[in-house]
């Protein structure tokens, strides 16, 4: 008989032995035995570390889908080399970074869960620190370790003066280009500063009659955060003050010039006047539909371009640049990424089991592996040297300038907050709802309110 | 007998609104209950302009929608009330649109509204009837949302309304034209009274649901349209620091729900069940 016919019938029986009475009353208490059951089960993490069959410690590591299928091979390999060891569980996660953001915090609100290692999202870490829910790795992750890295991700994961994070792969914000276009209208080269871009794009669009000049992520939400961002700091303005984190400096002359731009993109015919409810899909749409010049986005669409289904255009006829500066300011570009995190409620030995993947994870050789094969964009400094990496990874060769030169949206454990209040008012000033200074003037004020109130 | 079922009862759907409640009253944050402060929650929460901006989408929503929904959704109920050939395949046919999930829906009406693809906005553009892109104005996202939320849902107003009607019996309209009253006077003195039940049902049922419209907006409007329930959300599920009025957001969601059900009830004497 099987476990589920057994408990089938033994659950017939004495539901006809106690009669319906009864068998309410018992129902009842067993429904709240086991809603404290659960409260208990949450706690997680008190005892010893979980093993697996083979004795081996067993730890969960949470992370979103893998289409590239390198992050299945990667738990593979991990796990054969440290068979009778350690042991890596993939809990796969919800691929929408906000919905997975929402499971890890219910499970850390319910008092830990059990998930010992987090692959997450770059702007997560200072929340996660700030309710002590993960770990701090400074002493494991010593600063003549952290140099080897690229030094926006180490930026991001840094709070309070201690790491919390190591990087696993990054993101940057890219000008894409159309290579043939600027070749046909006489440029040999891409544009260094946005008055530069905005001439190009109208010249090219004039000559060539490609629908718009230069489209980018301008609706209200995060990606619009980054944008507006980068063309505060590629002006020389700050959201925080970098030596005294609690103090907002985002009203400058800088930032209004930033949005200043941002804003002229539309006001003079350069982007279309929808960018402001373009997100990346839209943007790379029109892109790769041969509808823009210029695009502002992230490495991944480099890939798509080689897909005839998704692209009319081919990779031979794009071109990666740094972002454009305003005059005599640095291009900067907006970070993005994904780093390892330990919960810091799992006993010693399961968060030692952690680190061993994390190690494992962002050695040379898994991250130059994850780089070949899924074309994820290593985080330490010497794989940029290398030259098969360079040569395979044509968006990494492309794109190296702005990789190597990225900055982490503000470090707060509110950020999220912080990011509501920016998506609004950059899309306000981009529509044209709200002046530049106005949007930059309110954001002062609400910015600094948020940071007060997290004290 | 009444009382484990009642318990449950208590234990599921109570202690969840009471918890809410009480949250309500504190200044709570994600991880703590924090200090009683009466409701101070409430009074910021009148003051932050995402919840009154959430507000007054919610209600413009819910009474143009409904009320459009309720004329629309007669008139179909009217029209296929008749017996006609082929009558099924038209009451089925009616319900599509109400069949497809509401995400599902308002993302297809999103293409047909964007700039680059959407029909809709190359029509309104080529009319003169607007200048801007669709998907970048509240005002027309509002009145975009309204217009799907009437296409999706009037099929389901037509159905209640339907069945209202073919509960009345025949004869009392074949009385009322002996005594020589008009197509007008028959739908004003007999059809809107006896239907009164049905649309009672129906209009708060949409009522209700219109209310908490969340999705929809979220979908169509890519989270830029605010109702009661996204500003909810975003409270806290997202917000770090505005979680006790997000709280508050969400009990004074429920309080008003059921005062709206409420007035149904006692205000237009709707029967609640067929003893009363």
């Amino acid at each position: 008989m099987t476990e589920r016919r057994r408990a089938e019938k033994a659950g017939g029986v004495l539901r006809r032995r106690l009669g319906r009475r009864e068998f309410l009353r018992l129902g009842g208490a067993s429904l709240a035995g086991a809603a404290l059951l659960g409260v208990a089960a949450c706690g997680g993490g008190g005892g010893g570390p979980q093993r697996a069959e083979d004795g081996s410690i067993l730890f969960n590591f949470s992370f979103g889908p893998d289409p590239s299928g390198t992050l299945q091979e990667l738990v593979k390999r991990f796990n054969e080399r440290y068979a009778g060891e350690y042991k890596a569980n993939w809990r796969e996660m919800p691929a929408q970074t906000e919905q997975y953001f929402d499971r890890l915090r219910t499970q850390f609100q319910a008092g830990g869960g059990d998930i010992a290692l987090i692959g997450g999202d770059v702007i997560w870490p200072a929340q996660f620190a700030a309710n002590g829910w993960i770990a701090d790795l400074s002493e494991r992750f010593p600063e003549s370790e952290r140099d080897k890295f690229l030094e926006g991700p180490i930026e991001a994961n840094t709070y309070e003066g201690k790491i919390y994070g190591v990087p696993w792969f990054t993101d940057a914000g890219m000008l894409y280009y159309r290579k043939d276009l600027l070749e046909e209208s006489g440029f040999s080269e891409p544009p260094k500063t946005w008055e530069e871009l905005k001439e190009m794009a109208l010249r090219i669009k004039q000559d060539s009659g490609v629908k718009f000049g230069f489209v980018f992520q301008g609706a209200d939400y995060e990606g619009g955060v980054v944008d507006g961002l980068e063309y505060i700091w590629t002006h020389g303005g700050e959201v925080l003050d970098p030596q005294d984190s609690t103090r907002v400096v985002i009203d400058s002359p800088e930032s209004v010039a930033g949005l200043k731009t941002e804003r002229s993109m539309i006001e003079e015919g350069v982007a279309p006047e929808a960018v402001v409810n373009y997100a990346e899909m839209e943007s790379h749409t029109a892109f790769l539909n041969g509808d823009a010049v210029f695009m502002r986005n992230w490495p991944y669409v480099y890939a798509l371009s080689s897909d005839p289904k998704q692209s009319k255009i081919k990779p031979e006829q794009i071109d990666i640049a740094r972002l454009p500066a305003a005059e005599g300011q640095e291009s900067v570009s907006g970070l993005g990424g994904w780093n390892f995190y330990i919960n810091a409620a799992m006993d010693e030995e399961t968060q030692n089991a952690a680190w061993e993947f994390v190690q494992f994870a962002t050695a040379p050789e898994q991250q130059k592996f994850r780089a070949l094969e899924g074309s994820f964009l290593p985080t330490l400094k010497e794989l940029y040297e290398d030259q098969e990496i360079l040569d395979r990874v044509p968006v990494i060769a492309l794109g190296k300038e702005a990789i190597l030169s990225t900055r982490p949206r503000p470090v707060s454990p509110y950020y999220s907050d912080m990011s509501l209040k920016m998506a609004e008012q950059f899309n306000a000033s981009l529509k044209g709802e709200v002046s530049p200074e106005e949007a930059i003037g309110t954001l002062q004020e609400e910015l600094q309110n948020i940071v007060d109130q997290g004290g | 007998m009444v009382l484990p079922a009642l318990l449950i009862i208590l234990v599921v759907a109570f202690f969840p609104v009471v918890s809410s409640i009480w949250l309500s009253l504190h200044q709570a944050t994600v991880t703590n209950t924090g200090a009683f402060v009466g409701l101070e929650n409430y009074v910021e929460m009148f003051q932050n302009d995402d919840f009154v901006e959430g507000l007054s989408n919610t209600v413009i929503f819910t009474v143009v929608s409904v009320g459009l929904e309720f004329v629309i959704g007669l008139a179909i109920a009217l029209a296929i009330n008749r017996a006609f050939r082929g009558r099924g395949l038209v009451r089925a046919a009616v319900l599509v649109p109400w069949a497809f999930p509401t995400v599902i829906s308002a993302v297809m009406w999103r293409l047909m509204f964007q700039d680059q693809v959407g029909i809709i906005n190359y029509v309104a553009n080529a009319l003169g009837i607007i200048s801007q892109p669709i998907l970048s104005d509240r005002t027309l996202l509002l009145i975009a949302a309204i217009l799907v939320d009437v296409w999706k849902t009037t099929p389901f107003m037509a159905l209640l309304l339907l069945a209202g009607l073919q509960v009345i019996p025949g004869d009392v309209y074949e009385a009322a034209k002996v005594d020589g009253a008009n197509v007008l006077q028959r739908f004003f003195s007999i059809t809107l009274p006896l239907l009164k039940p049905a649309i009672l049902v129906a209009v708060l049922f949409r009522t209700l649901d219109a209310y908490r419209v969340y999705d929809l907006f979220w979908a169509m409007s890519n989270r830029e349209l605010e109702s009661l329930s996204t500003f909810v959300y975003k409270a806290v599920r997202v917000s770090q620091l505005l979680f006790a009025q997000g709280n508050a957001a969400a009990v004074f969601v429920f309080v008003t729900s059921f005062l709206i059900a409420l007035l149904f009830i006692k205000g237009f004497g709707m029967q609640t069940s067929a003893g009363d």
